[in-house]
């Protein structure tokens, strides 16, 4: 592998737990990495030894979100390819196509391509021909009010009128009957122009209380596709996740084997390349519905990681620099179950405040073998000392936990959850462990709108009406 | 994306470059992430908003200025003497003496165009010859009081031994943008070598 031909010098273009993860898979591949960091995280120990590149300000608007000023980072300090990591410019066309006309191989799927999914009609046009299911709604974007009345009486209330260039819940509104779609419509449209520039919206038939289940596929520039099974991110906070598992505990065997090849053939239609996701709603009937696509890796791609022994980045990297798929789907083993932990610095017996600070001990917990052969492994960018900067988001540290089976599994992030040592910020671990130790969670009894086993928390519990279609970032 | 790129053959956008007080000195620093093209030589002088060369960004030639509060005759800069430098953001460009005057900015080496005298900076002959403010009779002249000039404009032109040569304004310790107090021979007048030609003031 370490002979495989791909990049000499690869800029990251992100920060903390992601970038530190995409410079590991580049030391393996005997790729130098150059970070570009912003004043706020220059000089901070996960950089020690690195090459970086000063991009500007604190202040992402300045720095990590310049799409100008990252690819002359990366241009001066004379690299070839460029990683977006997640979040910031990732899914970003425009800034893909600007890293490719100066010459920098952007690791991700072409502009248009996600351009295509990046507008919600076309995308799901191009997810229905592949045969994926999807939600009840209108056919592509709404011209007036009485079209969206005429559609949502034809699907059935409640329904959801979201904005065509959405994303993170905003541009959304939902109509429980037909004298509330002339306002949610109009507010609907002035939020998503307001937003996104865009005042087009579409609808679809609200799912309340279903569960999140997504499929990771990986294609390479040849037109070969294959899966990495399904995550279930159910446990979610305001369209956050908290925890990812794979397999999904609830998704019919019959359903799962279906909806897998139906991704995989989709990501060959649309002609994408490299790693991505497909997320969908389980709705209360067992089926797997098409939300939307994700052209970039995810924060919970280890959990794929661990079942298949693939390493999703490497991959990436290879594919990048034009190699085909390093592995056939039948040569692709899901084993056992894996669980992810996001640890985030916020105070989750403060309605989950945000908590910048300085981490003064910082202990990871152990990753080895228990009595069922079950492992942890650690992934973040945070040592004693770190500080944690007040510009971006809080998450600091991912455990993921693999056994043979899901209790097993479950039971193993326990003792690394309590193992981890993390002095000076409060962190989400004992929100964590409350879940996973709670019946409900260990019995399948929760969907997207509470978290099971953290009741009381302000904020967190079932918002009723709030739409489980949502993205979490 | 944030920002449109921006086409620099239509017009030239500027950039401010970040000030930093560093006793008496005065620090320059990167605005951004770049290519940093015709620096200042150190002992030119730098007037406060004057031009401290050209930042490159992805192909796009901005012109980079110093703060308004901040000139001063060039101590010191930092890294290689390169054509063009790769700086990142903040990261160091020039430490200026704002205590130094113009007076004592000219550093012009023997033969050198240009020099401070008292009262100014001046562009000097580069050449003996027959001095023309105007590239034919009846034309517009090449330069007059009050214009503003850059590096490499044509000032006038020398007749020496029988070859009208263009004198091209630029040198040594002379601002890449002037603006011209005084043209200072008489049209077709005889100079010498080191004549002033030019009375000038940064712009």
């Amino acid at each position: 592998m370490a002979a495989l031909a791909t990049f000499h010098r690869l800029f990251i273009a992100n920060r903390g737990e992601v970038a530190v993860r995409i410079a590991k898979a580049c030391d393996a591949l005997g790729i130098t990495p150059v970070f570009g960091v912003s004043e706020a995280d220059a000089g901070a120990a996960y950089l020690d030894g690195r090459e970086t590149v000063r991009l500007g300000p604190g202040r992402a608007a300045g720095s990590y979100l310049d799409a100008v000023r990252v690819v002359q980072a990366a241009r001066q300090s004379g690299c070839t390819a460029l990683h977006p990591g997640w979040g910031f410019l990732a899914e970003n066309p425009t800034f893909a196509a600007l890293c490719e006309s100066h010459g920098v191989t952007f690791v991700g799927p072409p502009a248009h391509v996600m351009h295509l999914m990046g507008k919600k009609t076309p995308a799901k046009q191009a997810m229905r021909a592949a045969g994926l299911q999807l939600i009840p709604g209108s056919d592509g974007v709404l011209a007036d009010v009485e079209q969206a009345r005429a559609v949502a009486d034809e699907i059935g209330y409640p329904v959801l009128i979201k904005a065509e260039s959405g994303g993170g819940g905003r541009g959304m509104r939902i109509a429980r009957g037909s004298g509330e779609v002339a306002e949610a419509f109009a507010d609907a449209q002035a939020e998503a122009r307001a937003a996104f520039g865009d005042p087009r919206v579409y609808m679809e038939r609200l799912v309340e209380g279903g569960r999140h289940v997504e499929i990771q596929v990986m294609a390479d520039r040849y037109g070969q596709a294959v899966h990495l099974g399904e995550r279930d991110c159910t446990v979610q906070r305001n369209h956050q996740k908290l925890i990812e598992e794979s397999p999904s505990p609830v998704l019919p065997e019959a359903v799962r084997a279906q909806s897998l090849a139906a991704a995989v053939e989709a990501t060959c239609r649309i002609g994408y390349v490299g790693a991505g996701t497909m997320e969908f709603l389980l709705d209360g009937d067992g089926v797997l519905r098409f939300m939307e696509m994700n052209t970039r890796l995810q924060v919970e791609h280890c959990v794929s990681e661990m079942r298949s022994g693939v390493d999703l980045v490497r991959e990436q990297l290879r594919v990048a620099a034009g190699h085909p798929l390093s592995l056939r789907q039948e040569q692709l083993e899901l084993r056992g179950h894996a669980i992810e932990c996001r640890i985030n610095a916020e105070d989750p017996s403060q309605g989950f405040r945000p908590a910048p600070g300085t981490i003064t001990r910082w202990q990871s917990p152990d990753g080895a073998a228990d009595a069922t052969g079950s492992t942890v492994r650690v992934d973040t960018h945070v040592s004693s000392g770190y500080r944690i900067p007040p510009h971006y988001d809080s998450l600091i540290c991912k455990v993921i936990a693999h056994g043979p089976s899901r209790d097993a599994a479950a039971d193993r992030m326990l003792v690394a959850l309590s193992e981890l040592v993390c002095e000076g910020v409060p962190t989400t671990v004992p929100m964590h462990r409350a879940i996973l130790a709670s019946e409900a969670f260990r019995h399948n009894r929760y969907d997207t709108r509470a978290i099971p086993g953290w009741p009381g928390s302000p904020g967190s519990p079932s918002r009723p009406g709030s739409p489980a279609g949502d993205r979490p970032a | 994306m944030k920002r449109a790129q921006v086409d620099g053959r239509l017009f030239t956008p500027e950039l401010v470059a970040r000030l930093e007080r560093d006793g008496t000195a005065l620090v320059l620093r990167s605005p951004a992430v770049g290519l940093w093209r015709g620096a200042p030589a150190a002992g030119s002088m730098v007037s406060p908003g004057g031009l401290v060369g050209e930042l490159e960004i992805l192909g796009v030639l901005h012109r980079l200025r110093a703060p308004d509060d901040a000139g001063g005759v060039v101590l010191e800069r930092p890294g290689p003497a390169a054509a063009r430098r790769a700086v990142a953001y903040d990261d160091e460009l020039l430490r200026l003496d704002p205590e130094a005057g113009p007076a004592r900015a000219g550093v012009g080496e023997g033969g050198g165009v240009a020099q401070a005298e008292a009262g100014g900076l001046v562009f000097r002959s580069p050449l003996s010859g027959r001095f023309y403010v105007r590239p034919a009779p009846g034309q517009e002249a090449f330069v007059k009081a009050g214009d503003v000039i850059e590096v490499g404009r044509t000032v006038a032109l020398l007749e020496v031994m029988k070859t009208f040569n263009r004198v091209a304004y630029g040198g040594e310790g002379l601002p890449s943008s002037a603006r011209v107090l005084e043209v200072v021979p008489a049209d077709e007048a005889d100079v010498d070598e080191d004549d002033v030609l030019l009375r000038v003031e940064p712009v």
